[in-house]
């Protein structure tokens, strides 16, 4: 063993730091996190919510350095990370390991000194779930994968709510269960039009291992039971007309864009319109019906 | 751990000035940060003991 110095060679940027955040999902994080926050009742300290939302955002961060310090080898493998710090060499495994290590530990103690214990747990469980139970267990062993991986990208909006609430209920039950039952559809919409990427990466994808047919079938019964748990808190009188009338419209296209990937036959990745047309509407889908619901506050507030 | 692997320490004039260089900025950004979690931290505490006295 040498004592060697990559790292001073390979001292990784601020700005490398930031990507092994992983901004982009960290943007819906964040959303999701200030929609839990602001639905619901009571009130929390403008200083404590952005101190909750920041710890919540700092998780996140650091579950995706932890997710990119273990997947730096399929990283490399497919087109869409290959620029990634890791596996384009601008910086070493142990930083990103220190990194997300420190920043788990970070936010979660700022959420439970700052805010409340409960949900500085209820952080600590997303960031174990994430980074361990989808990344390191699930991830390559399963094509069951993103659908328990989901759990983890939906518990901001539940710890969004048990900050200013300190309890958890009904309500951010089923926004956990829109965010959960969203993912499926949501990924392997895009699984299935860069599926050589995946399987060129060996990981089990559902359109790689139960093939492209089963997938869309699949795809179209998550849609079904995420537009139930979508138009739910409407049925149960927990919303108003905004939000009922916002669920049942989205939910909707959402279910006919579904239907259409469910009857598509093509094999050709280029020819998937239906595919890539479901992938970047549930996008849409999941921040426009989070809005409706903040707007829905705010007038029966 | 045995030997120093001195083909990976030594450093060329233009490298050693691109990692200063990049020391520097991570540093002021951690300084940047350091402050503002000195802030944060200061209206915290405010706002904790404001609500425990009311």
């Amino acid at each position: 063993m040498t004592i060697a110095s990559t790292s001073t060679h390979n001292l990784a940027s601020a700005l490398d730091l930031f990507a092994l955040t992983k901004p982009r999902v960290m943007s819906l994080v964040i959303f999701t996190a200030i929609c839990g926050l602001l639905a619901a009742p009571g009130s929390i300290h403008p200083v404590i919510g952005f101190t909750a939302i920041l710890a919540i955002s700092l998780g996140a961060g650091a579950s995706a350095a932890l997710n990119q310090w273990y997947e730096h080898d399929i990283d490399a493998v497919m087109k869409r990370t290959a620029k990634r710090p890791l596996p384009a060499g601008r910086m070493d495994r142990e930083t990103a390991l220190h990194f997300g290590i420190g920043l788990s530990v970070f936010s979660v103690l700022l959420m439970g000194v700052a805010v409340n214990w409960l949900s500085a747990v209820v952080l600590a469980f997303a960031i174990f779930f994430y980074a361990v139970v989808y990344t390191i267990w699930l991830k390559r062993n399963t094509p069951q994968n993103i659908v328990i991986g989901g759990a983890a990208g939906a518990f901001p909006p539940l710890i969004g709510w048990a900050a200013v609430t300190g309890d958890i209920t009904l309500m951010p039950i089923l926004l956990f269960a829109i965010i959960f039952f969203w993912t499926p559809p949501h990924f392997w919409a895009l699984a299935l039009f860069v599926n050589s990427d995946y399987s060129k990466a060996g990981v089990p994808m559902m359109p790689v291992v139960a093939g492209r047919q089963s997938t869309r079938k699949q795809i179209f019964g998550y849609s079904l039971i995420l537009a139930i748990c979508a138009i739910a808190p409407f049925v149960l009188g927990m919303t108003g007309a905004v939000y009922g009338v916002s669920a049942i419209v989205l939910s909707l296209v959402f279910c006919l864009l579904s239907l259409r990937v469910g009857l598509s036959k093509t094999e050709d990745p280029a020819a998937m319109k239906a595919e890539k047309q479901l992938f970047s509407f549930s996008i849409l889908y999941l921040f426009t019906l989070f809005g409706a619901l903040i707007i829905d506050r705010m007038l029966i507030a | 751990m045995s030997e120093i692997d001195t083909s990976k320490t030594s450093m060329s004039r233009e490298e050693q000035k691109a990692y200063q260089a990049r020391q520097k900025h991570r540093a002021a950004i951690l300084a940047g940060l350091l402050f503002f979690l000195v802030v944060l931290f200061y209206l915290i505490t405010f706002v904790k003991i404001n609500a425990s006295i009311s």
